[in-house]
């Protein structure tokens, strides 16, 4: 064997595992790479084409003639320089083995090649092809580049006759993926063995095979006639042996052309052209870690590439026995035939058992080989293909992203199996039908045609399918064009910047009103309002969720999701905050440490400084506002004089004022001191009410307790402030009107009321009450009540009805529970300092006087009949108070009332001053609604003379209702009928009549 | 004095408020006198609102914002947004906003 140079091998073998385990450093003077890609030679060009190790690998194996110096032009054989040490690698010794140093192995290998130049060529070819440098970049060769361009002339010269065609010699050897790329030092000699015995086989069998053949032609044209089905069959087996035969050689002499192509197509491509824009160095490590494991699966795949390979060449000979077998089964069964012709049929059922035995085999090798289709297959699938019009040929898909390139394969091996099913079924029908009469032909000709169109519909179903599939894959593959651009620190990093925004130290009161209104707005639809939507961190600081009213599943783990990350990152922040607070980061650090710049805003325009707020309300705040802080400062210092100067003027005039007229008069509260006022007022509210929220669940006891005694204090305090600056307790007569009718004047202090209702005492509150009632008629919406007896719609009339309206909802409300608790007495007192203090008549014309009347009388009423009823009462009545309510005050307001009795009713007033029917007033029944209320609980208190009275004076109003509501004069609706009818009999009830009994 | 995060702060409440009418119809004018109405997706710090199903007020003066679905606005640019009253509880906002002002005060 070493007369094939086979030590020369194994010293190549060598040099190639030294290679790939990095060899190259054995040789140290040559590791400085020169490029000439400036020069106009090709040389340096077809030079760094070549692959590092194997650059003369064309020279030591490629051309059969011994390296002459014809065309050595620099003389000499090498510069001096180029010399190889003993130190240097063993491939640097041999690529200039035969320049300088001939060696026994290298004659050797020579004159192998020299006497076997075929054996060298086809070696040569598997070199090209399996060469592992061959796919790998010329960096990684690059210590070889310095000596080849020493050496290139010479060698280029020594190669080939000209450049050019050594370098487009090389260029497909280095483009074509070799398969074996990673098989190790053994696949080369294994590969060969095989390869070699597989040819000698092959050889062997086709000299055979011809014998045979000759053999059987004889005997079939000695056999009668009949057997010409048979002969038929014969000559399609022989037909199909061939053609695999001929596959196999292909195979055999180019494995990498039959299967490369098809089956790398995808991660080649891949590898070859990156989308534009994934340049390596500006990808994130996850992109690459993605391209690492790319060509991972690249080499797995020229791994399975070359165990497929394997595979095939075993089964190749596998394939070869079984045939000789058969065909020596066959030639058996032949000579069986002539003699037994009735035996025919079933041994030609057995050939078909074996024939679809192979036909099987044939097949797993086909799905093994996924890739490839052998010519024998690719054949019968064109040919189906021209049978069939309809069917299309695979549409070469031009796929924009290499992610999808990997699919293909599968797409290619799906159609393959479609097709070599199909192939099979047709074989076997012609198989059959060959050996089978006319009829049965026929019928199996339709069968056939019946399963191939069968066949085609799966095709284009198949087809259908991948187009859509691969439509969804480039779509996907489109939208996930960015996927991983960013890192997930680079993500966290944002979220961070983003979510320290957020937090904040008191997420409740920074996100005061998405808190309270999500809380209000839960309460309206009926939730739970346990819970507020914060996220709190341990110590303090967090972040309002805001509403957060529907929250569907995936949302909610987004939001668990989100909660969970933030906590972390504020965590993380907050400790990095403290060890940024110690000191001792700080050492080494010159100058000012870099702080967070996200946060710096643009400098404000308007700067108020929150310091200069004056608490005289009657300075102006001109000097509040600045442009600049340079002449802020001056001006402010100005401003404040001229405050001052004006405060004190202010002042002096007040107590001029109040000096001239007694101790306890002065000026009524302006607009704007109320409304000053208020906002304190406002401020007290919302600290204690803060404060009430603050308070710890009753639970946590210890917790509760030192709170309650440190809270009781400080809310008892501040309720004091609180209505100490209501200005409740301050005298009647300090001015008019009183300073708290003038505080609830503004829409804002009818507002407060009700929540500083919630905060005081009952004491607090009746004193409060006592006080509204004394001052009743100085109320803005009772002064300018008959303001709204007017049909027209001006500015003024919607500011006092909605003025009204806040009255009778916010401090009707607020006094309602305290009348709704009040006792005869306080009833009684109050009621007796309303008709004393107040023009009764005028306050009944208004509808907060109806309301307060309403609610007077029918307390009394309650009291009264839980006296009556002996139903126990907190503090029963004095007889005296009973008596002094029914004769005193009672009697009285029936008195007063009395001559004015249906001017009470708005309608009746707008009808006077319009001259329409008091009945066509629109929205008639729906402003009058209070007072029939109000004339229902005087009835319920009236003695029998009274009810008379009432009786008398109501007449025409009650008449004219009752008829116009039951014959349905002027009215739209039903509802307003019976709106109508529902106020009349509210009054008609409580004297014990009905509607009903009225007769129109 | 003020820190350089009080712009933002003060960006807070309203923030706030627009947290409360996710979901809703808003119109936004923008300083370009263009008028959008959508449904309110998200406001974040800087006021920047994203609009989904939007509509431009004149379609006929913008054509090319009738394709237009969604959009992000940027909250330097918006003139004004018009809120549906009837989601927002004035009297509370009044209290937000004398909340905010006793915290900046104290600061």
């Amino acid at each position: 064997m070493s007369f094939f140079g086979f030590e020369q091998q194994q010293d190549l073998e060598n040099e190639k595992r030294k290679f790939l385990e990095g060899g190259l450093s054995g040789a140290p003077q040559d590791d400085v790479a020169v490029f000439t890609w400036g020069e106009d030679s090709y040389d340096g060009l077809g030079d760094a084409l070549q692959e590092g190790g194997d650059e003369l690998n064309d020279e030591t194996f490629g051309i059969s003639g011994p390296v002459g110096k014809d065309f050595d032009f620099s003389g000499t054989a090498l510069p001096e320089h180029e010399k190889p040490t003993p130190s240097q690698a063993s491939h640097t010794q041999q690529a200039h083995q035969q320049a300088q140093q001939p060696s026994q192995a290298s004659q050797n290998a020579q004159s192998s090649r020299e006497n076997d130049p075929s054996h060298a060529s086809h070696l040569d070819a598997v070199w090209s092809n399996k060469s592992p440098f061959s796919v790998l970049p010329r960096s990684n060769g690059s210590s070889r580049a310095h000596d080849q361009l020493g050496n290139s002339a010479s060698k280029s010269s020594s190669l080939a006759p000209s450049v050019p065609q050594s370098t487009s010699m090389q260029k497909p050897a280095s483009l074509s993926l070799g398969p074996d790329l990673h098989k190790g030092v053994h696949t080369l000699e294994e590969i060969e063995r095989e390869m070699r015995a597989a040819a000698a086989a092959q050889h062997q069998q086709q000299l055979q095979q011809r014998q045979r053949e000759e053999e059987e032609q004889l005997r079939l044209q000695q056999a009668q006639q009949q057997f010409e089905q048979l002969q038929l069959q014969q000559q399609l087996l022989h037909q199909q042996q061939s053609q695999s035969q001929l596959s196999n050689q292909a195979l055999l002499q180019s494995p990498s052309r039959t299967h490369a192509p098809r089956q790398v197509p995808g991660p080649q491509h891949a590898a070859a052209t990156p989308p534009p824009r994934m340049h390596p160095h500006s990808q994130s490590p996850r992109f690459h870690q993605q391209q690492q494991q790319h060509q991972i699966h690249l080499l797995q795949m020229q791994q399975q590439q070359q165990q497929r390979q394997l595979l095939e060449l075993q089964e190749q000979r596998e394939r070869q026995q079984r045939q000789q077998l058969l065909e020596l089964q066959e030639q058996l069964r032949l000579e069986e035939m002539e003699r037994q012709q009735q035996q025919h049929r079933m041994q030609q059922q057995q050939m078909h058992a074996g024939v679809n035995e192979l036909m099987q085999s044939h097949l797993i090798h086909q799905r093994l080989n996924s890739g490839g289709l052998s010519p024998a297959f690719d054949n019968r699938a064109r040919r189906v293909g021209r049978q069939s019009p309809l069917m299309t040929p695979p549409i070469p898909v031009d796929v924009p992203f290499a992610q999808n390139m990997q699919y293909l394969p599968q797409n290619i091996q799906m159609q393959q199996r479609l097709l070599a099913e199909m192939a099979q079924a047709e074989f076997l029908n012609t198989m059959q039908g060959a050996s089978l009469p006319e009829r049965e032909t026929r019928e199996s000709r339709e069968m056939q045609e019946i399963l191939r169109v069968e066949a085609m519909r799966k095709i284009m179903e198949a087809e259908r399918m991948e187009e859509k599939r691969k439509r969804k894959l480039d779509k996907i593959a489109h939208m996930s064009r960015y996927n991983d651009l960013m890192t997930q620190s680079d993500k966290d990093f944002i979220t961070r910047i983003q979510v320290s925004q957020l937090v904040t130290q008191d997420p409740y009161a920074d996100d005061f009103y998405a808190q309270v209104y999500g809380a209000i707005l839960r309460s309206r639809m009926g939730l739970p309002t346990s819970e507020d939507r914060v996220l709190k961190f341990g110590s303090g600081g967090g972040v309002g969720l805001g509403l957060g009213q529907k929250v569907p599943g995936r949302r909610q783990s987004a939001m668990q999701r989100m909660e969970a990350q933030v906590e972390r990152i504020v965590n993380n922040a907050r400790l990095r905050e403290k060890e940024k607070s110690s000191l001792n980061n700080l050492q080494g650090a010159l100058g000012r440490t870099a702080g967070r710049s996200y946060k710096a805003a643009p400098r404000q325009l308007l700067q108020v400084d929150s310091n200069n707020v004056s608490t005289s309300p009657t300075v102006s705040h001109a000097s509040a506002a600045h442009i600049s802080k340079s002449d802020a400062a001056k001006a402010q210092e100005e401003g404040e004089g001229a405050a001052r100067e004006a405060a004190k003027i202010g002042r002096e005039a007040l107590r001029n004022a109040s000096d001239s007229t007694g101790l306890v008069h002065r000026d009524p509260l302006t607009h704007r001191e109320a409304l000053v006022k208020l906002e304190q007022l406002y401020d007290l509210v919302l600290d204690l009410e803060q404060r009430r929220r603050d308070q710890p669940s009753p639970e946590e006891v210890e917790e509760f307790e030192q709170w309650y005694v440190y809270e009781t204090q400080e809310c008892s305090a501040l309720i004091d402030q609180l209505f100490e600056q209501l200005m409740v307790s301050v005298p009647l007569e300090i001015s008019t009107p009183h300073p708290f009718i003038s505080l609830i004047t503004p829409i804002k202090g009818k507002k407060l009321l009700p929540r500083v209702a919630r905060l005081l005492d009952n004491d607090r509150m009746q004193i409060l009450l006592t006080l509204l009632v004394a001052c009743f008629s100085q109320l803005d919406v009772v002064l300018q009540a008959p303001l709204l007896d007017t049909l027209e719609e001006t500015r003024e009339v919607k500011d006092l009805e909605s003025q009204t309206q806040a009255f009778l909802g916010s401090v009707v409300q607020s006094i309602l529970p305290v009348i709704a608790k009040a006792q005869m007495r306080l009833v009684t007192g109050l009621f007796g300092l309303l008709l004393d203090r107040n023009d009764i008549v005028a306050i009944a014309r208004t509808r907060p006087g109806i309301a307060l009347l309403t609610l007077f009388l029918s307390r009394a009423e309650v009291i009264l009949q839980n006296v009556a009823n002996g139903s126990e009462v907190d503090e029963t009545p004095t007889p005296d108070e009973l008596q002094s309510w029914c004769v005193m005050l009672y009697n009285h307001l029936f008195e007063l009332l009395r001559p004015h009795l249906p001017l009470l009713f708005p309608s009746v007033r707008l009808s006077m001053l319009s001259g329409v029917n008091f009945t066509n007033i629109p929205n008639s029944d729906a402003i009058d609604q209070p007072v029939w209320q109000f004339f229902a609980s005087l009835a319920c208190s009236a003695n029998d003379a009274q009810q008379q009275v009432l009786v008398g004076g109501l007449r025409d109003v009650v008449l004219e209702n009752v008829t116009t509501a039951t014959k349905g004069l002027g009215l739209e609706s039903e509802e307003q009928r019976r709106l109508r009818l529902a106020n009349v009999n509210l009054f008609l009830h409580a004297l014990g009549l009905d509607s009903s009994q009225i007769v129109v | 004095m003020r820190a350089p995060e009080d712009r933002t702060r003060s960006f807070d409440l309203l923030r706030h408020v627009f947290k409360t009418l996710t979901d809703q119809r808003v119109t936004v004018e923008l300083k370009n006198d263009l008028s959008i109405t959508g449904t309110l997706k998200s406001v974040d710090q800087f006021l920047n609102i994203r609009l989904d199903n939007i509509k431009v007020l004149d379609e006929a003066r913008h054509p090319h914002m009738m394709a237009v679905k969604n959009c992000f606005i940027r909250g330097s640019v918006v003139r004004y947004v018009q809120l549906p009253a009837e989601h927002v509880d004035t009297q509370l906002l009044e209290d937000a906003t004398r909340r905010e002002a006793a915290t900046t005060g104290k600061r």
